[in-house]
């Protein structure tokens, strides 16, 4: 018993010290959910993000979904359009390393990152790390919440409660490959609409590689 | 003339003075503002925001410093039992911290930077409204709260090492190299490090007794898969002909983190 313990343990600190100093490798969904969002026919209502709120008890300011507005243009040459976001449920998530804790993590099944606040902290490094501005910091808790896609929802065969709120359909989920191929069978993308990855003023997606799409405006477009 | 040129040098020096004044005044009055108001305050943006000092910024942000991490998760998950991936290289010490206290008063903080809250923070909450009209070029300002992740991406992106010609990624490549990157770094090397916020001559000096402590920064601390595209600073037997990778790359430090003159060696 005693012999075993000793290997056990010797065992460990093997693998604690050949642990140490690497670096994480991400995990590979068998399918990637991702959100796809219309910008131009999007009227900013904000019924996603309190349907959210709602949804999770937030107290006032965590803001899982962030409907995002940017206006300009010079009379009579003026624009309006929303950038709504809440997690991208990145393909490689800058904030699930961060995390000391293990809180953070992605599901195998459907590239789902979730966090499981239970084992937070509160140190804020995940917030500081995305690109996006996902992991929302809860004051009154000390500890750090974000959107995990409604994964309730998602495991009993429906779609979390920011799309079922949108009253302009035009936010919706689906398999990402076919978000950003077109594929995907929505009312929030039209006809003649194209599915694009990046917007103005987003952060470069080749940080995480965000699972999101967009219908852009014609002035949010990038080259 | 002399009269004029006179007149103008003491336009100048009483609007420095006002100005200076101001400054110090700003730091103790903030208190008054309501929120709104202080979230609009013109110190949040550009230019004065440039010129801000942590202490302006923390007479109203102290919290930032003060703030401690939970001893505990609520399931119990002990703070000081807990370590990150990137944590686990030799030079992370001490308890868990906020990422704030990590950057400006934690041990590695204190040996290796100077970072200052402008360093990274260049706007405030609005930022969540893009700038008119919404221009990619315009790098100070992205969709999402606070900061930009390219200043983050400087000492947190991917370890280059195909760039560099290794055999694979940093921790199966050390050991040929006996960990340590002076082995060929002290000859292949740009002017390193001469950036206001970092302390060139301990980072070399550190960096002389553990490889550890240059992986940390370019790779070690990874949160973004591609590798921060640094400025490429001529150096004494740099080859003319500029590689593929590095082609279209700047050649001096953004303005922002230039040293002043007077501020080297700090």
């Amino acid at each position: 018993m005693a012999e075993q313990k000793e290997k056990d343990s010797s065992r460990i600190k093997e693998a604690v010290k050949r642990r140490k100093r690497e670096t994480y490798t991400p995990v590979k969904p068998e399918m990637q959910l991702g959100f796809v969002h219309n910008n131009v026919d999007c009227i900013g209502c904000r019924a996603c993000e309190m349907a959210c709120k709602d949804k999770n008890g937030l107290p006032p300011g965590p803001r899982f979904r962030r409907v995002q507005y940017i206006e300009g243009g010079t009379y009579p040459d003026v624009f309006a359009y929303k950038v709504n976001m809440s997690c991208n449920h990145c393909a490689e998530p800058a904030c699930l390393p961060t995390c000391p804790t293990g809180a953070i993590f992605k599901r195998k099944k459907d590239g789902i990152v979730d966090i499981d606040s239970t084992l937070c902290i509160g140190c804020r490094r995940c917030e500081a790390a995305c690109p996006f501005g996902a992991p929302q910091f809860d004051p009154m808790e000390n500890i750090v919440k974000k959107c995990n896609l409604c994964v309730d929802e998602i495991d009993a065969g429906r779609k979390p409660y920011c799309v079922m709120a949108c009253m302009m359909r035009v936010l919706d989920i689906g398999p990402i490959d076919r978000i950003w191929d077109g594929g995907l069978e929505t009312v929030a993308v039209g006809p003649h609409d194209e599915v694009v990855r990046q917007v103005k003023n987003m952060a470069d997606i080749e940080l995480t590689h965000p699972s999101i799409g967009f219908v852009a405006h014609s002035k949010g477009k990038v080259k | 003339m002399m009269l004029k040129t006179a007149m103008s040098y003491l336009l100048v020096a009483a609007s420095v003075l006002i100005l200076g004044w101001g400054n110090v005044a700003f730091a103790g009055n903030t208190g008054g503002l309501d929120y709104e108001r202080a979230l609009w305050h013109p110190l949040h943006f550009k230019p004065a925001i440039d010129e801000a000092t942590n202490e302006q910024c923390l007479s109203c942000h102290q919290e930032i410093l003060d703030r401690k991490v939970r001893e505990q998760s609520p399931a119990g998950v002990k703070a000081e039992e807990a370590l990150a991936w990137y944590q686990t290289l030799h030079t992370y010490e001490g308890p868990q911290m906020t990422f704030h206290q990590r950057h400006l008063t934690g041990p590695l903080a204190r040996q290796l930077m100077n970072m200052k809250c402008n360093t990274c923070h260049q706007g405030e909450n609005p930022r969540e409204e893009a700038p008119i009209p919404p221009d990619p070029t315009n790098t100070t300002f992205t969709l999402r709260k606070q900061v930009n992740p390219e200043i983050c991406l400087m000492c947190h992106g991917a370890h280059p090492f195909k760039v560099m010609g290794l055999p694979g990624p940093w921790p199966e490549s050390r050991d040929n190299f006996q960990n340590n990157c002076l082995l060929c770094h002290a000859g292949i090397r740009t002017n390193r490090h001469q950036v206001n916020f970092l302390k060139a001559d301990a980072i070399e000096e550190a960096a002389k007794k553990e490889g550890d402590v240059c992986y940390g920064c370019h790779g070690g601390r990874q949160w973004y898969r591609i590798a921060y595209p640094y400025p490429r600073h001529a150096w004494e037997g740099m080859s003319d002909e500029v590689p593929e990778w590095a082609v279209g790359r700047p050649t001096e430090s953004n303005p922002r983190f230039r040293i002043q003159q007077g501020e080297a060696g700090k």
